[in-house]
């Protein structure tokens, strides 16, 4: 305990160096831009500035790429609460209630609820990387073959169970999507599979491209096809303080959603993606008024919010432990370190100290200042979502092509 | 038999199509057996999964009770033919193009343009193909044409696609994100792309 205590300190005396403070800040706040912006996510954003890192001493480096990850998770709630378009990826279950509170005219507190809930779960993840990251590394070590492929079966019938229309549809959505995920060179014989003869598909389809597709595009497409129904609800927005009443009706989903995030973030494949589907997953099956959700339970909005930016924190375990990447995010990550010269392994802990804990406690830090910047900022940007649609769409489209070509082109990749 | 589910049925032909379609070019590569998988054996399994849930969801497409026309979408059979003609021309002439010089190329890739303008035109509503075009029209033009005029390109074709257009309104969008793109993009991050037209260079 006292060990921990030192740590900590050591660590936070390297999180506030006026330096640090800086690199964090820029994170967390191209994080939330890049959250809010939809079409663009903390992948993209993070191999952009691989290149950039390089000039930067490896703490200052990993502690900014770590804001713009769990920043990106505070931002990505906004655009879903008021625009129905998932700004990040997980915060995709935080339209289904989100958008509906919205439309009751409780975008507020909807808003409010997804930064406290998020606030909290980074806290309490940022300890539980502290206290639990030596012994959580000797249970992941144990995984096998047979765990890693169990996990991967979890996430993609949970996707399933999610999806709202038939369920054929959507397993045969996801057999396409592996099917998809094939092309590209096979990684036990080196064949270019499915590339007919084309040298950008051995690459593989990038997973950004893909992801501008399913949720950028088709998104534009649907939009416009309903002639201007799209609601934003900005001028509604006045209370971002939940009542009491919302307080008692959703601590206890900020506690198991932190908790399963928090848990779900350590395996590998998982993340604050499968952590945001799991918890609202979970919440929808403990709560007494089930019929509830999807029409603007606020459940609905805190589980899997908080769950995300738990997931998105404790996904550095495996990271910081063992030196593997459990989603794409981590491993830019540790394409990050290697570019500093540092080999990912559990002897990043004991060798570079300052480096280990000074990102742990930059990340309470960061989400201290995600806190205090979001909601005093939140009229910043839904000023950029009154945007009328026929000004926003274009913009969203070359941002869209842009990050395509960006993700492609970025000379680290 | 008749079919009730319009949306059902294109679905289960989609499905079912891409996954022997899968099947189909993964017999390119080598099999292996169980227990050493070869290249092929992923694909071919999840294909025939993919197939067989594929005619699943066709056959609700006969038998649902949800009512959807069969006409899920529409569908211009004219435009499509002349896409498909006009790509197989392209195709071939690429060659003779090519060996016009500058013109030559623009030439062809107009006529490739074209082609699949007419066949994007071929499918869905008028902002589903609009929408696709103008990005295609992108990646198509970034590369000769330079990012300002790819950046135009996209801008103008895309605000074209939805309910109102205003030209001023267009321009205007357009200045503001070609400055926004070549600052951020190309000067900021450093991204090697043209911002203007390579040829005058």
């Amino acid at each position: 305990m006292e060990s921990i205590i030192t740590n900590l300190g050591i660590g936070f005396g390297v999180a506030l160096s006026i330096q640090n403070l800086l690199y964090c800040l820029l994170g967390v706040l191209l994080g939330t831009l890049i959250g809010v912006l939809p079409g663009i996510g903390p992948i993209a954003t993070i191999a952009m500035l691989l290149p950039v890192t390089f000039t930067l001493n490896p703490t200052s480096a990993l502690i900014m790429l770590a804001g713009i990850y769990y920043g990106a998770q505070y931002g990505g709630s906004t655009t879903a609460i008021l625009v129905n378009i998932p700004g990040e990826s997980s915060s995709v279950v935080t339209c289904l209630d989100g958008y509906q509170m919205a439309r009751q005219g409780r975008a507020g507190p909807a808003l409010g609820i997804a930064a406290i809930g998020s606030f909290f779960a980074g806290c309490v993840s940022t300890l539980v990387i502290a206290l639990f990251a030596p012994p959580l590394a000797e249970v992941a070590l144990k995984f096998g073959p047979a765990e890693y492929f169990s996990l991967m079966v979890l996430g993609l019938v949970a996707a399933t169970v999610l999806a709202h229309g038939s369920l054929l549809k959507a397993i045969a959505m996801v057999i396409f999507g592996l099917l998809l995920g094939l092309v590209g060179t096979d990684v036990n014989s080196g064949v270019a599979r499915f590339s007919f003869g084309v040298s950008e598909l051995s690459d593989g389809i990038g997973f950004v491209s893909v992801a501008m597709g399913v949720f950028g595009f088709a998104e534009i497409i649907a939009n416009l096809e309903q002639k201007e129904k799209r609601e934003i609800f900005t001028k509604k927005v006045t209370n971002l303080l939940p009542t009491l009443q919302d307080f008692k009706d959703s601590w206890a989903s900020i506690l198991r959603g932190t908790a399963l995030g928090a848990a779900l973030g350590i395996l590998p494949g998982g993340g604050a993606l499968l952590a945001s589907f799991a918890a609202y997953t979970l919440e929808k099956k403990v709560s007494k008024n089930s019929a509830n959700f999807g029409k603007g339970a606020i459940q609905g909005v805190a589980a899997p919010e908080s769950a995300n930016n738990a997931g998105a924190q404790t996904s550095f375990i495996p990271l910081l432990t063992l030196g593997i990447p459990s989603n794409p995010v981590m491993a830019l990550m540790i394409g990050a370190m290697m570019i500093q010269g540092i080999a990912p392994g559990p002897q990043v802990m004991t060798e570079r100290p300052q480096l280990f804990w000074g990102m742990i406690a930059s990340m309470w830090v960061g989400n201290l200042m995600l806190v205090v910047l979001n909601l005093p900022m939140i009229g910043m940007w839904i000023k950029l979502l009154t945007v009328p649609y026929r000004l926003l769409y274009p913009s969203i489209l070359v941002f869209c092509c842009m990050a395509c070509t960006a993700s492609r082109t970025a000379p680290s990749t | 038999m008749k079919i009730s589910n319009g949306k059902d049925f294109w679905a289960g032909v989609m499905f079912t199509g891409f996954g022997l379609a899968f099947m189909l070019v993964a017999q390119n590569y080598n099999m292996g057996t169980a227990v050493r998988m070869g290249p092929a054996y992923f694909p071919t399994v999840l294909g025939g999964m993919l197939a067989v849930l594929g005619g699943f969801i066709l056959f609700n497409g006969f038998v649902s009770r949800q009512l959807h026309p069969w006409r899920a979408f529409p569908f211009r059979a004219w435009y499509f033919l002349g896409g498909l003609v006009l790509g197989v021309v392209a195709y071939y002439t690429q060659v003779f193009f090519h060996g016009l010089g500058l013109a030559g190329e623009a030439a062809h890739t107009i006529l490739s343009g074209v082609a699949i303008l007419l066949l994007f035109a071929a499918f869905g509503d008028r902002s589903l193909w609009i929408v696709l075009f103008a990005v295609v029209i992108f990646g198509y033009l970034l590369k000769p044409l330079g990012l300002v005029i790819a950046t135009g390109a996209l801008v103008y074709v895309s605000a074209y696609g939805g309910h109102e257009f205003k030209v001023k309104e267009a321009t205007i969008l357009f200045v503001v994100l070609a400055i926004f793109s070549v600052a951020s993009f190309v000067y900021g991050l450093g991204l090697p792309m043209n911002v203007w037209p390579s040829l005058w260079e």
